[in-house]
């Protein structure tokens, strides 16, 4: 007979995410991840105005709304046939650069920190039951203090995407046709002053924390690796990006590169509480019901598949489609992509802001088409974010969105394939059944974001000795 | 008192910096205690706890460290699983505040939200909200969602999300915005751990931060009056005729601003969506009238 381990909260990441775990012999030998929020923003965004849907989409994730509002621009552009003009363009790649400054920070620092450090003696950042630290003294309080100075730079972060965007979370200045903001060079300055004090920051501070982590914690070099299967839609990618073109949309399956073709995504509802008479649903066929009843289902995550793969998205997968990072695949080389990629990201906006122009924005107005279809594919903070939108009669008839953390936090499809961070749990071994520490720190390497990825899950345990932590 | 005064004469210069200092001079010369503060994150998007960390003087850590006792938060704190929500039931039996950010999920008895798992039980963010909301001195309702029901009860409400407001049967202070500004949530809190309850309005905001319309106060103002509008976003005239909120949100908005004070939507070149109002969003859109 075997353990149990339930891990519910599993704290430190954007919504809520209950870990299930099977144990034998400290070897981890069945692992289930079930979402634990649903909204159905999709059912929501039906009949209402498709200009209002970047406003609106933001409010699914309070840590990565420019995400959403970037996506949904997109989507709407693509619908409405806009092409934004290359200044602005330009601006919506800094606005989206300075989301993935605050959100690598806050991962790295607030959520990952205290798995690793012990941190400042403040409730409820800090806790003292924990057995696993292992940095020397000496070492655990400078890296406790960077703790508490990160929140000014992620702070910093969002007060540059202010500066061009209105505010944050939930900006304004991402719209159709670009931006809403009229550079100048009070702006111009000022957002090169804050960018420097962040990079130097991440340059001097964030990646040798994260090195230092990454001695004293070598096993985790070992673990958490998951199926090493890559997707990308690409960011940071325009020719404007030159010489720092980052991330192309790609596929890497067993280490073979593939172009990505986007008719090849499916979402797979076998073990997700929703109703469907076929279990393979395809982005435009839109919104399908939630049942919590239904049988064997036991997340309202949806099991996203790449012509029948479960790809892991988000900073490792970008590094190594781009080529910039091949060490590994495991819970410290995704912790350290994503640390490595803050660094770059200073880099993107330093470039723009040596090509950005002086220029007002070319905002029009536009008219809604009766009928039309968009797609915004775009990477994110966690990874491919896609947002596909109908118009018809100038309102939204379907709007779907498939989150990153839909990709990595997916569950077992009908073919019996597990989600990306089921299979990075399977084999793992516990060290300490009654503190399984390696759960929570495999599972935060994916930074995953249930309140984007909106689920459910029911309440039927009756076999195995239950151990909930 | 600081509210006894007109508001917009009173506003930035003295709230809530000062009624922060106050308090945490109170707390130094132990004349209070730290209050327990229970924040749980419910259905929503956990933007007000990332709002918070944008706070800037006092910053997080000021308020964590001197002014309140966070014994539980999802984003936050360092525990995991059975032993964090453990910190949240050794707190119902002390004296604290309950903040929740989140619209409560009313669905199958709240299952669409689970916050928890304890002793083999799924604990759902309404099943939270009542056990706390019966036993905190104070509860405030922080951001859109837990004031009015927000985005997660906009039509046709899947989760069946009500506010925290109309889910409890207690006084709730409401701190709406989405998400709520840091300034706002740490001023409210500042006020009730050193002058108890601030004033409140009709709907149970704080007048302090939610006394006057936007428009009243808005540096756009005079192009109102002279009937001077903008016709698409980016422009720098008055946004009335693209449907901006500003005439019917109360926030100061035009005084605080956001992200250090640095911009908001309208110094952005762009309306006002009332995101801070009841009603918002269905009540609100279209966002952008073209």
């Amino acid at each position: 007979m075997g353990d149990k381990i339930i891990i519910n909260p599993l704290t430190r990441i954007s919504g809520f995410l209950e870990i299930e775990v099977n144990i034998e012999n400290h070897v981890v030998v069945d692992a289930k991840s079930s979402g634990m929020l649903f909204r159905g923003f999709e059912k929501m965004l039906e009949g209402r105005p498709p200009l209002d849907a970047i406003y609106f989409t933001e409010r699914i994730c309070g840590i990565c709304s420019t995400a959403h509002s970037i996506a949904s621009a997109l989507a709407l552009e693509n619908a409405l046939k806009v092409v934004p003009n290359e200044n602005d363009s330009m601006i919506r790649d800094m606005i989206h650069g300075c989301e993935f400054l605050q959100n690598h920070l806050r991962h790295f620092y607030q959520y990952t920190f205290p798995d690793y450090v012990k941190g400042p003696q403040i409730n409820p950042l800090y806790q003292e039951s924990y057995g696993d630290y292992r940095l020397p003294k000496e070492i655990n309080e400078k890296l406790s203090k960077h703790y508490i100075e990160s929140i000014k730079y992620s702070r910093k972060a969002h007060k540059m995407l202010a500066i061009l965007g209105g505010k944050a979370p939930h900006n304004h200045g991402v719209f159709v046709g670009g931006v809403t903001v009229n550079m100048d060079a009070s702006i111009f300055i000022e957002l090169k002053s804050i960018l420097a004090s962040i990079k130097d920051f991440i340059k001097n501070i964030m990646i040798e924390d994260v090195y230092i982590i990454s001695k004293y914690y070598s096993d985790y070099f070992h673990n958490g690796k998951g199926y090493g299967n890559f997707m990308s839609y690409g960011v940071f990618d325009n020719y404007y990006n030159a010489p720092f073109i980052y991330v192309k949309p790609a596929i890497l399956i067993n280490n073979q590169r593939y172009p990505f073709d986007e008719n090849k995504i499916s979402e797979n509802i076998y073990n997700a509480w929703y109703k469907g008479d076929k279990v393979d649903i395809l982005p435009e066929e839109g919104y399908v019901e939630p049942d919590i009843h239904k049988e064997n289902a036991y997340s309202f995550i949806k099991a996203p598949r790449y012509n029948g793969y479960p790809m892991e998205v988000g900073p490792l997968a970008r590094v190594w489609i781009s080529g910039d990072y091949t060490r590994g695949v495991s819970t410290m080389d995704r912790t350290i992509a994503r640390a490595l990629e803050a660094e770059k990201i200073c880099n993107t906006i330093e470039n723009l802001l040596i090509k950005i122009r002086l220029d007002p924005t070319k905002q029009e107005k536009y008219p809604i088409p009766d009928q039309a279809y968009g797609i915004g594919l775009k990477g994110t903070t966690r990874g491919a974010l896609g947002h596909w939108l109908f118009i018809e009669n100038k309102k939204i008839k379907r709007y779907t969105i498939i989150t990153p953390t839909t990709w990595n936090v997916s569950p077992t499809d009908s073919n019996g394939i597990k989600g990306v961070v089921e299979k990075a749990l399977m084999g793992t071994y516990i060290q300490d059944i009654k503190n399984p520490v390696e759960i929570g720190r495999i599972v935060r390497s994916f930074d995953p974001c249930v309140s984007c990825a909106t689920h459910i899950t029911s309440d039927k345990y009756d076999h195995v000795r239950i151990r909930v932590v | 008192m600081f509210h006894t005064k007109c508001p917009i004469v009173d506003s930035k210069r003295t709230i809530p910096r000062k009624i922060v200092d106050l308090a945490i001079e109170y707390i130094n010369q132990n004349k209070m205690k730290k209050m327990n503060l229970i924040w749980i994150e419910a259905c929503g998007c956990a933007g007000n706890i990332i709002s918070l960390l944008n706070g800037e003087d006092p910053d997080v850590i000021y308020f964590l460290n001197k002014m309140v006792n966070m014994t539980y938060n999802n984003s936050l704190m360092a525990q995991e699983g059975e032993k964090a929500f453990e910190k949240f039931l050794e707190t119902l039996d002390t004296e604290f505040i309950l903040v929740v950010e989140g619209a409560v999920s009313t669905k199958d008895n709240g299952l669409y939200n689970v916050i928890a798992r304890y002793k083999g039980r799924l604990i759902t963010g309404m099943k939270a909200v009542d056990m706390a909301g019966k036993k905190a001195n104070y509860v405030l309702a922080v951001g859109s969602c837990a004031s009015y029901g927000g985005p997660s009860a906009a039509r046709p409400n899947p989760s069946l999300s009500k506010s925290v407001y109309d889910f409890l049967d207690r006084e709730v202070i409401r701190v709406p915005g989405c998400p709520s500004h840091p300034q706002w949530i740490i001023g409210t809190i500042a006020h009730i751990i050193s002058f108890g309850k601030p004033t409140l309005d009709q709907e149970n905001r704080p007048i302090l931060f939610y006394g006057i319309t936007i428009h009243d106060r808005c540096p756009r103002r005079s192009y109102f009056d002279k009937e001077i509008f903008a016709t698409k976003l980016g422009e720098k005239e008055c946004m009335f005729k693209l449907g901006c909120r500003g005439p019917v949100t109360k926030t100061e908005c035009p005084i605080r601003r956001w992200n250090d004070s640095i911009n908001w939507p309208i110094g952005d070149n762009t309306p006002c969506i009332g995101c801070a109002r009841n009603g918002f969003p269905d009540a609100m859109e279209p966002f952008i009238r073209y």
